[in-house]
């Protein structure tokens, strides 16, 4: 199965661009161009990782991580981000999200990147089943 | 409590003694634990790479001569942080809730480095227009340097400038707020890559186009409306105006800014306003941004001034040099003149007259009249016109001896009062009155070295000097700006007219040539500044075809076929980032960022409390982590995960704890064999290691031996037992495709750390050496001599006493393995190595050995 990504951000050219080079890359990509875009396919669809753009009109990333990690803990966030911002790109971390990537960001980078997010979940999924099948229950918050 | 445990699981082991069996269900959790653990611990180990890949790039830029703009600063930073914070979660998540106290000191760090790279703005406010005669030299902070330095002229030495007034950086930053600009011209900066032509040039069309069609503030347009009619009131009747820039920056002695910025001449009063929103936008000019990117200037750092000045009927117009701008030595003042307004001489695009007065005497000693075609006068109603001379005014000297000694006398009291060479923009009257219209420190050029003279005929010569030295290049012609896109790097640039606006290809110019122009230009004064040799007014230069490969030779003013490297300068720019602002805030965050005090684990002080600077930061989480893995397979009595002594014929002890992949199958006994192993880069080291038999330790002289034992009397670290035991001896954590070697040979204490996967990015090498028996100095010249070693084979290289560390990133697996052989073969040959350092004779000998061993070593297979 290939990994499940839901790329957002609202410039469409980079959107289109970016999904069809991932696609390339064996990636499942579905796309939106918003945060609330976004929930929305999150609720229909099971996404491995998430790529957020920081600033976007409306809810932007900072806050969009918050609902996504409060909803849906295992999915991972890669934050993508126009321009640096050491305040954000930290506060942006200690939301739970996996990394904070600038923009542009080599494919290559991306890609490994989405991999090693893929990677968290898979580990942090094993573990809660191996969990249920001791007996225990443990909502752990993974490191990201 | 965990070390302790740690050792006696080993002696357990050791002694064949095993713990209870553990479930199939205890057996897969923990299973699943460590593989988590292992997942945590690569990932921190990821991002310690990539720190001090970010460590390494800004130290280098800021001790380096490349320039670099605050993007480069603010990216890095940011990215160090990200990577640094990532470090900090992993090692929680490895050991949760021991380190807590990393997060606050991290917190701490990240809170002063943010107000280094945005400082706050100072307040620009004050008023937003005013009159030139109430300006002095320090009012350069509202005005720029250019209309503060005019005001002094007026106001302090009694001079003649003309009437105008300052619209100033207050009403700038009116402009930019009262149309909602800051944040859109800083998302345009910094998502645009000003060092390739095409994105430079779109940035400023978009922003130039941001301010020119912005909506002029009430107040600043009725501020401005007032001091147009001050001025017609002062000059009696309507009056044309030059509208100028006068930026913070320009005109100072540290940056010239020459004509990188609009003018304007002879604005009707009706459009004073419209021309300043141009004006103010072309603080986005192509060449004025190239040019504050090589500067080290920071976009608020060159807040935008505008001066508005009648216009002077001039009948003749120039330059003042107070001395020759390419010898500073020549202390004779130098006087550009033409017929009419100086336009023709700072436009540096026609010939002019040129006299040399002796600044004693003040007498004319040298006068080269040219033959001038044109002048530039006052069209009635607005703008400037173009003049064509009869011929006997064409070759009639521009101005009296008498005139170039009162132009000359009066450079050189500005000269004084300023206290620093001026270069002088000055226009006559027709009542022979003289009007300084620009007065600013003059830039010299580097005096070329010494060299040998190119033999041949060259292509072209002639010509005057205007940047001296030797460079070659491809030539390409610019004419137009779909030329200047496409001018490649180390291009010799051939153009007709020495246009301001060609300041933008100097950056990666190797040479400019000009068919017309002379010393005076705005374009020569930006090519002496760069370091860029330069020879203008060379005629035609047809013989230079495009592509083909020339060597400017401006000192011998002639350009010649064909490329000549051993006469050829460096063409590497003068380093023109040296204390300027971006600099200065780079070494601000790197004081926050690079020195490194927690040095030894063993210390009281190697605690998260007392970190200091991201790089402690690291170190600490790196050396805890490593800590935690090995603790693991013990902690939890699996052996599954505990370190395997390796079985092999090298007289150390060495153990290996296996990540995950590392072993070619499970290991259930306490040994591995080497044909076990299935970690390449462990594997690859240990190639190193075996490849040649170490002779033993060195022959060493009796102040060697005596460096010994006088530093066994006095150095603690050479007797007392290390606490740590993967410090006692020769740990390995391997993986296939990574690597942590923590190793003691001796008084020798080495780390080596690799990631070698076909993931090229990600992969790194890190080789740590450290210690010895000998003296400090002699240890030190041990570090020293490693570095010289590996230099030649790409590692980034840093020696700090007796320290030598050696970082390799971003390289294919054969490379990094083939770099892990050489690595593991200075481990073994460079113990002992320290006592001989004080020896020259040894030195020598060791080195050349060394380096041959080296090239063996390298084409040595593996035994099969």
């Amino acid at each position: 199965m290939p990994i499940k990504v839901l790329l957002v951000d609202d410039e469409t050219s980079f959107v289109e661009t970016l999904a069809k080079r991932l696609t390339i890359r064996n990636l499942d990509v579905v796309t939106a161009g918003s945060a609330d875009e976004a929930f929305t396919q999150l609720a229909r669809t099971a996404v491995d990782v998430v790529l957020l753009d920081v600033k976007m009109p409306g809810t932007d990333g900072l806050t969009a991580i918050k609902t996504i990690k409060r909803r849906y803990p295992l999915v991972e966030v890669i934050l993508l981000s126009g321009h640096a911002n050491l305040e954000a790109s930290v506060g942006g971390m200690a939301l739970g999200a996996f990394d904070y990537l600038l923009k542009p960001v080599r494919l290559e980078e991306l890609v490994y990147k989405i991999e090693d997010a893929y990677k968290r979940k898979s580990i942090q999924e094993e573990k809660i089943r191996t969990l249920r099948e001791v007996g225990v229950s443990s909502p752990a918050e993974p490191a990201s | 409590m965990n070390l302790v445990r740690f050792i006696g699981e080993c002696v357990k082991r050791l002694s064949g003694r095993k713990g209870p069996e553990l479930s199939p269900e205890e057996a897969e959790r923990l299973t699943n634990l460590f593989t988590e653990r292992y997942h945590s611990f690569r990932t921190l180990l990821a991002a310690n790479g990539r720190a001090l890949e970010n460590m390494a790039r800004m130290e280098q830029a800021h001790g380096g001569t490349r320039p670099y703009g605050m993007n480069f600063v603010v990216s890095n930073a940011t990215s160090l942080a990200v990577r640094v914070f990532r470090m900090i979660r992993h090692l929680d998540a490895l050991a949760p809730g021991s380190y807590v106290e990393l997060f606050g000191r991290f917190d701490a760090i990240r809170t002063e480095l943010e107000a280094v790279l945005d400082p706050p703005r100072l307040p620009c406010d004050g008023p937003l227009v005013l009159p030139l005669a109430s300006i002095r030299r320090n009012d350069s902070g509202v005005v720029g340097s250019k209309m503060a330095n005019l005001g002094e002229i007026a106001g302090a030495l009694d001079l003649r400038v003309p009437a105008g007034f300052v619209i100033t950086a207050a009403a700038y930053n009116r402009l930019l707020d009262h149309n909602e600009l800051r944040p859109e011209i800083h998302r345009r900066i910094v998502s645009a890559e000003i060092q390739r032509s095409d994105s430079l040039f779109a940035l400023s069309s978009q922003l130039q186009q941001l301010i020119a069609s912005a909506t002029i503030p009430p107040d600043v347009e009725e501020a401005v409306r007032s001091a147009l009619a001050d001025v017609a009131d002062r000059v009696g009747g309507a009056t044309g105006f030059a509208v100028r820039s006068s930026a913070f920056g320009e005109d100072t002695v540290e940056t010239s800014f020459a004509g990188l910025y609009e003018s304007e001449l002879n604005v009707h009063p009706d459009n004073v306003l419209e021309t300043y929103l141009e004006i103010a936008a072309s603080k986005y000019t192509p060449q004025a941004m190239v040019y504050r990117y090589q500067r080290g200037l920071r976009n608020e750092d060159t807040e935008m001034a505008v001066g508005c000045m009648a216009m002077i009927p001039a009948v003749a117009g120039g330059v003042a040099y107070t001395s020759d701008p390419q010898d500073p030595d020549d202390r004779r003042v130098h006087v550009s003149a033409a017929v009419g307004l100086p336009k023709t001489v700072v436009d540096g695009r026609f010939e002019t007259d040129l006299f040399v007065v002796d600044r004693h005497r003040l007498d004319v000693v040298d006068r080269r009249v040219a033959r001038k075609t044109f002048a530039f006068d006052l069209r009635p109603g607005e703008g400037i016109t173009r003049r064509e001379l009869p011929p006997e005014v064409a070759s009639r000297a521009a101005l009296t001896d008498e005139q170039s000694a009162m132009i000359a006398d009066v450079a050189l009291r500005l000269e004084t009062h300023f206290g620093h060479p001026q270069d002088v923009e000055w226009a006559l009257t027709d009542g022979g009155e003289l009007v300084i219209l620009q007065a600013r420190p003059m830039h010299h050029a580097a005096l070329s070295p010494a060299r040998p003279s190119i033999a041949g005929d060259p292509l072209v010569t002639g010509g005057v000097c205007v940047s001296p030295g030797v460079a070659g290049g491809p030539v390409r012609w610019v004419r137009s700006d779909r030329e200047a896109l496409m001018v490649p790097d180390g291009a010799v640039l051939v153009i007709e007219h020495p246009d301001p606006r060609w300041a933008a290809l100097l950056d990666r110019a190797a040479a400019v040539v000009s068919e017309h122009g002379g010393i005076a230009g705005h374009l020569a004064t930006v090519a002496r500044e760069f370091g860029v040799p330069a020879l203008f007014g060379v005629g035609s230069l047809e013989a230079l075809q495009r592509g083909a490969a020339v060597t400017v030779d401006a000192d011998g003013l002639a350009v010649h076929a064909g490329r000549h490297p051993d006469v050829e300068q460096s063409h590497a720019h003068r380093s023109l980032m040296e204390g300027s602002p971006i600099q200065t805030i780079l070494g601000a965050a790197l004081s926050h960022i690079s020195p490194l005090s927690l040095t030894n684990p063993e210390s009281p002080d190697f605690h998260p409390t007392k970190v200091r600077s991201l790089h402690d930061i690291t170190r600490f989480c790196h050396e805890k982590a490593v800590t935690e893995m090995f603790s693991f397979g013990t902690d939890n009595s699996f052996p599954r995960y505990a370190a395997k002594q390796l079985h092999h014929n090298v007289p150390m002890q060495w153990w290996v704890l296996n990540l995950d992949d590392g072993f070619c199958e499970e290991i259930t006994g306490k040994y591995v064999k080497l044909d076990q192993l299935a970690c390449e880069p462990m594997l690859a080291l240990w190639d190193g290691m075996v490849a040649i038999p170490w002779d033993g330790p060195p022959a060493m002289s009796g102040s060697g031996f005596a460096s010994v034992l006088f530093e066994a009397t006095r150095n603690p670290a050479l007797s007392t037992p290390f606490k740590k035991p993967y410090a006692q001896r020769n740990y390995f954590m391997v993986s296939a495709n990574f690597m942590n070697l923590q190793s003691r040979f001796g008084f020798h204490f080495s780390t080596v750390e690799t990631l070698a996967s076909d993931r090229d990015d990600e992969n790194y090498l890190i080789f740590s050496l450290k210690g010895g028996a000998a003296d400090e100095e002699r240890r030190a010249g041990r570090a020293r001599f490693i570095a010289d070693l590996l230099d030649p084979h790409g590692f980034h290289l840093k020696v700090i006493e007796d320290t030598v560390t050696a970082r390799i990133w971003a390289m294919p697996q054969e490379e990094i393995l083939s770099r892990l052989k050489i690595v593991g073969y200075l481990l073994m040959h460079t113990r002992q190595l320290d006592m001989v350092m004080g020896d020259p004779a040894s030195v020598k000998h060791y080195r050349a050995k060394l380096e041959r061993d080296i090239v063996s070593v390298l084409a040595s297979e593996r035994p099969q």
